[in-house]
């Protein structure tokens, strides 16, 4: 970044800490983005990454949220903060004009109250009173711009979660800010997905805006950064290009992951079960076929009639013993969360059956099945509702029993969360909102493990987590199913890997 | 041509209006039959009709328990239990109020299944009203599906650590208790994300906006306006200036 014109947004923050709060989340931390740049900021899970990326964007502001001391520098004006009531305001919405952002969460950009696509990305413009032949131009524009060109007057609830990724991304660049930010946008994203993703944000560099992208996964794709920050308890404890990040060795230490290089496919895991098993598999799927049936269940509510509905999953049938580890790979709305629902009774199949140890679960409510399959969703939101870290992990166990305690405890310490037991989930950082997730469903000590997209928001620290419970709970017998679009992962842990497509189950390659 | 948002309303509330004043039995019935159609016509008849029911069944029952039993001019005695006496009188009072308070009820709730939110909520903000208020009549939309899909959520979540939930909406409703405080806090903490989202967004904004959603209207649309609040409001004063006016 040797450029001589000012950086499009600077920071140096001293110190940054949270309304209520004593330690700071970030400090003594100085960073600028040139106009037409790509940085990486890396780091593991509660580095201080999506802290930064909210500051610099104007979502977090400094006064209401915590005291800042420093200064942000936004194209030449320079703002400084000593962390008094004199300071200067952020006036978030001139800010987000200049500064765009998408958050972990895409749907938490929208507004919620606009019917369409279109109308959605011009939210902001009509805030900013921008004539409407001037907003219809925009709206095109973004929209060839992201992808979004056929799902103009789609209603954004109805969007799949790439589809949301790219409109909250379209929302937060269609006033051309000078800067977008972007927190963890690949988590979650299948290779298509991803390579889009990328071409966007060529695109924008090209133009001349300076991109942000804030991730704990060192992907592909990020190698094309111009800079990495790898931030460490809030702090930056290494800054350069990609190749002397990678040389001095800083990403592991920090907790950043680092996907192997693609050298071929690697070999499945060693089966560490026996071979022949007594008695009935742990789970066996019957030929089972699932179709929404929306339409039909509305009665009443017939007014908006609907597509067709075609089925997600079509005749699978297989089988998992205990002590083995089944990979399903697949792109994204391959119907793999929709056969995962179908293991714990969540969902019922429309035909074929599902035994959890030779017993047939087809009528029996979610919440007795519940007993034998544990079931981690993708979203750890999903899946958090209580109060504390603690109460999360408890709900569901018999109350007042000592096996309970212990159940929650050691929970707990197979994901190395015992220390937050107090805590709030919400206040925790995604990877360990995802362990607690896990730890939730280890309590109730399940036969059979269904995990969907495990992978996606842990950080380094967290895979490791995530590795030994998988091992050390399929060496107690238990058969974990889990579902993934990262075929690295499922090659790495798997003792045998099924593909599934438009869903239909396929050998694979 | 599509009818603008601000005519059904006005329509519909004129209507209301004037069907109230003129407490007519031939008027009344024939904007019920004109709703009644006009609803199967617009294709909502049946969500119509559970949230009529449920809004004029009590209101029809009371009148008729009210006025029917107890009329104190009623001469004509149909039947008699202590103090109440059934009066034919009595009878024909209840069901003309009966009539009435259902034509004003079926038009309103016709124009309110039938009109386009988001095109209402375009047309308020083209006319200056706050966005702040356009915010709360475009959630009354989005709200609900909204609740409803993080209640799902959050019961799949709960189902899937051992929480036992009996199929039907008696097992849902019982089961609720479980889910209400969880719901509560996660809505509020949503409200915290969506409000810096909103902010960032330019929605606290003090200047002056624009409206991406075109809402077609006409100059005829605009006249049939200014006469259907002319007509409501004479039908008003015609009312108080003969209260007796129209009624039988």
């Amino acid at each position: 970044m040797g450029q001589s014109s000012p950086p499009a947004l600077a920071a140096g923050i001293e110190e940054f800490v949270f309304s209520g709060e004593q330690e700071p989340v970030l400090a003594g931390l100085d960073v600028a983005f040139a106009a037409g740049s790509l940085t990486a900021v890396l780091g593991g899970s509660g580095s201080g990454k999506s802290t930064l990326g909210r500051l610099l964007a104007g979502w977090l502001l400094p006064g209401d949220g915590g005291t800042l001391t420093g200064f942000l520098e936004l194209a030449g004006t320079c703002l400084r903060f000593i962390g008094t009531a004199a300071d200067p305001r952020i006036d978030p919405g001139s800010w987000g004009r200049q500064v765009g952002f998408v958050p972990q969460d895409p749907a938490a950009a929208l507004s919620t109250i606009r019917a369409t696509v279109a109308e959605e990305l011009a939210f902001g413009l009509e805030n900013a009173g921008i004539d409407r032949a001037t907003m219809a131009g925009a709206v095109r524009h973004t929209a060839a711009l992201t992808g979004l060109t056929m799902l103009l007057d789609r209603d954004p609830p109805t969007l799949s979660g790439g589809q949301l990724r790219r409109l909250a991304i379209g929302c937060a660049v269609i006033s051309r800010p000078e800067v977008l930010i972007m927190d963890e946008p690949f988590a979650s994203l299948d290779t298509d997905g991803a390579e889009d993703l990328a071409a966007l944000v060529r695109n924008l560099v090209q133009d001349g805006t300076a991109v942000v992208v804030l991730s704990q996964r060192a992907d592909a794709f990020l190698h094309n950064a111009d800079t990495w920050l790898v931030l460490a308890g809030g702090t930056v404890a290494a800054a350069g290009s990609p190749a002397e990040i990678v040389a001095a060795g800083a990403l592991e230490l920090a907790g950043v992951v680092c996907p192997r290089p693609q050298a071929g496919p690697l070999p499945l895991a060693e089966p560490g079960f026996p071979a022949v098993v007594d008695g009935p598999p742990a789970l066996e799927l019957r030929d089972v076929s699932f179709t929404y049936r929306g339409t039909q269940r509305r009665g009443w509510f017939r007014a908006q009639p609907g597509p067709p509905a075609d089925p997600v999953l079509h005749g699978l049938s297989l089988a998992v013993s205990a002590g083995e580890i089944l990979a399903v790979a697949g792109p994204n709305g391959a119907g793999k969360s929709t056969l995962l629902r179908h293991l714990n009774g969540l969902l019922q199949p429309t035909a074929g059956s599902v035994l959890v140890r030779g017993r047939n679960i087809g009528g029996q409510p979610a919440g007795r099945v519940a007993a034998d399959v544990g079931l981690l969703f993708q979203q750890p939101r999903d899946q958090l509702f209580e109060r504390t870290v603690e109460r999360e992990v408890r709900f569901g166990l018999e109350p007042g029993q000592p096996a309970a305690d212990q159940a929650v405890q050691q929970a707990l310490a197979a994901v190395g969360l015992e220390h937050l037991a107090g805590r709030h989930p919400a206040e925790l950082p995604a990877s360990q909102q995802r362990l607690l997730a896990l730890a939730t469903v280890l309590a109730r000590r399940p036969s059979v493990l269904a995990l969907d997209e495990p992978t996606v928001s842990l950080d380094g620290h967290g895979l490791a987590a995530l590795d030994r419970v998988v091992r050390s709970t399929t060496a107690e017998g238990t058969a974990v199913v889990l579902v993934t679009h990262d075929l690295d992962y499922a090659r790495s842990i798997a003792h045998r890997l099924v593909r599934i497509e438009a869903g239909r189950l396929l050998p694979a390659d | 041509m599509r009818l603008h948002p601000l005519t059904s309303l006005a329509a519909a509330g004129s209507t209301a209006v004037i069907t109230t004043a003129a407490a007519s039995w031939p008027l009344s019935l024939t904007v019920i039959a004109a709703a009644a159609g006009l609803s199967v016509a617009g294709g909502v008849a049946r969500r119509m009709l559970p949230v009529v029911a449920v809004i004029l069944a009590p209101l029809v029952l009371s009148l008729l328990a009210m006025h029917g039993l107890f009329f104190p001019e009623g001469t004509t005695v149909l039947a008699q239990w202590g103090p109440a006496r059934v009066t034919v009188e009595g009878l024909h009072f209840a069901l003309q109020r009966a009539a009435q308070l259902s034509a004003a009820v079926l038009v309103l709730l016709l124009c309110s299944f039938t009109i386009s939110v988001p095109d209402l909520v375009a047309a308020l903000s083209a006319r200056g009203v706050h966005a702040r208020f356009a915010f709360v009549l475009a959630s009354t939309l989005t709200l609900l599906p909204a609740i409803s899909s993080r209640l799902g959520r959050i019961r799949q979540a709960q189902e899937a650590r051992g929480l036992v939930i009996m199929p039907g909406i008696v097992g849902r409703a019982g089961a609720f208790r479980w889910q209400a405080v969880p719901l509560v806090l996660s809505l509020v903490e949503d409200a915290g994300t969506r409000s810096a989202a909103l902010q960032a967004r330019g929605f606290g904004s003090t200047g002056h906006r624009t409206s991406y959603r075109a809402v077609q209207d006409s100059p005829v649309q605009r006249w049939v306006r200014l006469v259907l609040v002319l007509a409501a409001v004479a039908a008003i004063a015609a009312r108080l200036w003969q209260p007796t006016a129209g009624a039988s």
